[in-house]
């Protein structure tokens, strides 16, 4: 009996090779497909906009066969702030490397700049897919009912507190305290965990604006809680957003700090997944499922960009980002 | 009465066979999560989302609401029975429950107090919820920074009844839980502190592995110094059915402090960040003033009831801003608005108008969640309660193993583990010393929330104290905390004078 079953695990383990997916045959003529599950990376919280993106990806790369019936599983690293992903992912070598993706935002790029000595180079840039813009908003209630209002309370040496989010939203008031030439001290700025937090606070009148990107904004622009009274981008937005002037209708220079949402990979990534994972991104962003399912409802920007330009685009992004903070 | 209608729609809604089964479902998974320690309900509700896309929206959230419920419960169990809470909300259990179990050798009656107190503490807070989510909601946006800030000043006051009977050495790990809770990026300004380079640093001190640490991973440390072990148990004799259940006197006992606790879980619930955690340990340590048959911390049903009531409680009040407003009042409600989205609604303040059937079919499957846990849990003590029967020289690798799996998966890492390992030698020299590790866990919670509201009502102040005199809910706060610290010291001259 045990020699039975000694022999029929013998011949299992022998069997082995027959079902294995070589690495050299995978490349075999200068393509790449992915033979194996994708681990891909995302460095916020479920249920974010960073996640939003990441599963929305995911769903239509499944659904449309774009991945060579491989499954897609997603990785929540949080830790050190996202840092600890960043790290895993810029490091993987080998067959993995070219089944490993990252979601990346500006709004994640800005503090890695910052805190760490990791940089856009150590990772190889694949897809840029979308771009979110800034938004000022008050509550009806408000002391302002416009923007004008605030450049003229500014104006007279008043107070004013606005609410953001993190990252992008932070550079964003930076430079809208630069163009208008206030102090940060006057024009302050509280930062909050979430886009959500800071619309508790303006909802409760605690702080006298809003910035905030459309999608987390427009269902209380609809319900008449928010308005909106400045759109921080070159032109204004469309739909119930359009009312908010921008800044050069106002006597200014436009003001826009675009959080942009990208995939990576690892710097070791070989060229030909890099090719194959840039066109896949392509196809996805020419998909109705991605104009409509996300870009429209999220209101959004669609701007697709293939590993080069979004390479020289991160990258001189990067630049302007690491002399505004003196690094 | 028109609530009662639309809850009446829901409950039909939720009726439906497909609707009970994922409520049952979801029930008994938030049971297991719950009580499996590291995982939790942000974890459980996020694991679970990627299953639910292709459901309708309603039987999504009907399914995960009930797992979101459920896992309050879940969470006493491993928190009564092995000291490893489950779940963050249940660290105070930890405090009267295991001493009941194993000290007063009576863990069927600390898992039934535990579950009826949070039923009855759920039973409140759906209530609320049904006949004022909305305006529930609406009175949670007043309290901005300068509110919450006055609001936890007088919760962090409470620490004073937790420090035992030494002040001193209760200061000592109250500071200790401060500075611990500063590790990390700066909530405001995004700058490294105490990372020390160290990228896991720079996320800050999980508190999950720290809790399994300082409590569970301590608790094995305390039980391998125990001489003499051979084939002792935790609980030695037999468990009977009859023997678990609840007295007459001890249900009334239960009452009041679950009672008194589900109101207030349920206003905590509602604030913007605080969550089913700080509400059981607020419940907690508003039941130390009030009168208990048994001191509190000695295995107390009053210690229990009140923290169990309250978490559950704040996790129904959490569900008012989601719905009501579209903003998440803890983590979970966060992952759950995430899913609203992918579900293809729109979560925000139209929310309860547009969609009415989904809101009142998720405040259904709560109703009915509520009731199927506390049956299931009801039916499931007497056989989990003969866990203690083992051997403790067993006991001691299998709840080795459950705090390395459990700091392991919060944080999917090995730093979990080192956090939780560390913490466990903490623990243990605190709890040999005499210091009781309570009052750090409390200040580890409440810390990080009182830093960012009192920096962000500075930032509004421009730096003058007096605004928490001139905004009028924060000024009723600061009355109370004048008057909590106030008291004992005139009680204290007036006691001098007297003599």
């Amino acid at each position: 009996m045990y020699k039975k079953i000694l022999t029929v695990v013998a011949v299992a383990l022998l069997a082995f090779p027959v079902f294995a997916n070589g690495d050299s045959e995978q490349k075999a003529g200068g393509t790449f497909v992915p033979t194996q599950n994708i681990e891909w990376y995302c460095t916020s919280s479920p249920g974010g906009g960073s996640d939003i993106f990441t599963r929305t990806l995911q769903d239509i790369m499944t659904s449309e066969k774009l991945v060579n019936g491989q499954n897609i599983i997603i990785q929540y690293k949080t830790d050190g702030a996202g840092e600890v992903g960043r790290a895993l992912v810029s490091t993987v070598k080998g067959v993995k490397a070219d089944h490993t993706l990252l979601t990346f935002n500006s709004g994640d790029l800005m503090p890695m700049d910052k805190n760490t000595d990791r940089r856009f180079s150590d990772f190889q840039p694949i897809a840029h897919m979308a771009v979110d813009n800034h938004l000022i908003f008050v509550t009806p209630d408000s002391r302002f009912k416009d923007f004008k209002e605030v450049l003229e309370a500014l104006q007279k040496g008043e107070d004013v507190v606005m609410a953001g989010s993190k990252g992008d939203d932070i550079a964003c008031h930076a430079a809208l305290v630069k163009e208008l030439g206030v102090s940060a001290d006057q024009f302050a700025f509280i930062v909050n965990d979430s886009s959500g937090t800071a619309i508790t606070s303006i909802l409760g009148n605690h702080v006298d604006l809003l910035i905030c990107k459309p999608a987390a904004a427009s269902q209380y622009v609809e319900a008449g809680r928010l308005i909106p009274i400045l759109a921080l981008a070159s032109k204004r937005f469309p739909g119930n957003l359009q009312s908010a002037p921008v800044l050069s209708e106002l006597g200014y220079h436009d003001v826009e700090v675009p959080n942009w949402r990208s995939v990576v990979g690892s710097k070791n990534m070989s060229p030909e997944a890099v090719a194959y994972w840039s066109d896949v991104f392509k196809k996805v962003s020419q998909s109705s499922a991605w104009q409509e399912g996300y870009i429209n409802k999220q209101k959004l920007v669609a701007d697709y960009m293939d590993c080069v330009t979004f390479k020289a685009y991160g990258s001189k992004f990067e630049a302007d980002y690491l002399t505004s903070i003196g690094k | 009465m028109h609530n009662l209608m639309l809850l009446g729609n829901g409950l039909l809604n939720v009726l439906s066979i497909q609707n009970l089964l994922v409520t049952g479902l979801g029930a008994i998974l938030g049971l297991m999560v719950g009580a499996m320690p590291g995982i939790g309900s942000l974890a459980g509700v996020a694991l679970l989302l990627p299953l639910t896309y292709k459901f309708n929206p309603t039987t999504a959230i009907i399914m995960l609401g009930a797992l979101y419920y459920s896992n309050m419960y879940g969470g006493s169990f491993s928190a009564i029975l092995l000291n490893i809470p489950g779940d963050s909300p249940a660290v105070m259990t930890t405090l009267d429950g295991y001493p009941m179990a194993t000290v007063k050798k009576r863990p069927g009656q600390a898992l039934y107090t535990s579950n009826l107190s949070s039923f009855i503490g759920g039973f409140i807070g759906i209530g609320i919820l049904i006949f004022m989510g909305p305006a529930l909601a609406e009175f949670g946006l007043k309290f901005g920074p300068v509110e919450m800030t006055a609001l936890l000043l007088v919760a962090m006051t409470s620490i004073g009844w937790l420090v035992g009977d030494n002040p001193t050495k209760g200061i000592v790990l109250t500071l200790a839980g401060i500075l611990v809770a500063t590790v990390g990026m700066d909530t405001l300004t995004g700058s490294p502190r105490y990372d020390f380079g160290n990228v896991f640093l720079l996320g800050g001190i999980p508190f999950i592995p720290f809790v399994i640490g300082t409590v569970g991973f301590a608790q094995v440390m305390k039980l391998i110094d125990e001489k003499d072990v051979g084939t002792k148990t935790m609980v030695e004799g037999k468990m009977s059915l009859k023997g678990s259940l609840l007295s007459l006197h001890e249900l009334r006992r239960l009452l009041p402090p679950a009672i008194r606790s589900g109101f207030m879980g349920t206003f905590v619930g509602v604030l913007p960040g605080a969550g089913a955690t700080t509400g059981s340990f607020l419940g907690y340590a508003m039941q130390k003033g009030f009168k208990s048959e048994e001191p509190l911390g000695t295995g107390a049903i009053e210690g229990i009831a009140a923290c169990e009531a309250a978490n559950n409680a704040a996790a129904a009040g959490s569900f008012a801003p989601l719905l009501a407003l579209g903003i998440p009042g803890s983590g979970t409600g966060a992952v759950l608005l995430g899913g609203l989205m992918m579900w293809g609604l729109n979560p925000g303040p139209l929310l309860f108008s547009s969609q009415p059937e989904f809101c009142w079919s998720l405040i259904a499957s709560l109703v009915l969640a509520n009731l199927l846990t506390l049956a299931i849990a009801l039916g499931i003590i007497p056989w989990i309660t003969r866990i203690l029967s083992v051997p403790i020289k067993l006991m001691v690798p299998c709840i080795t193993i459950v705090c390395i799996v459990g700091s392991y998966s919060s944080t999917n890492s090995l730093y979990g583990v080192i956090v939780m390992l560390i913490s466990g030698v903490i623990g243990y020299l605190c709890e040999k010393n005499g210091y009781t590790t309570a009052p750090m866990l409390l200040s580890f919670v409440l810390a990080p929330l009182l830093e960012s509201n009192m920096r962000k009502s500075f930032i509004i102040s421009h730096g003058s104290i007096s605004i928490f005199f001139t905004e009028p809910i924060a000024c009723c706060f600061m009355v109370v905390l004048f008057a909590i610290i106030a008291t004992p010291i005139i009680r204290g001259i007036l006691s001098r004078e007297k003599r």
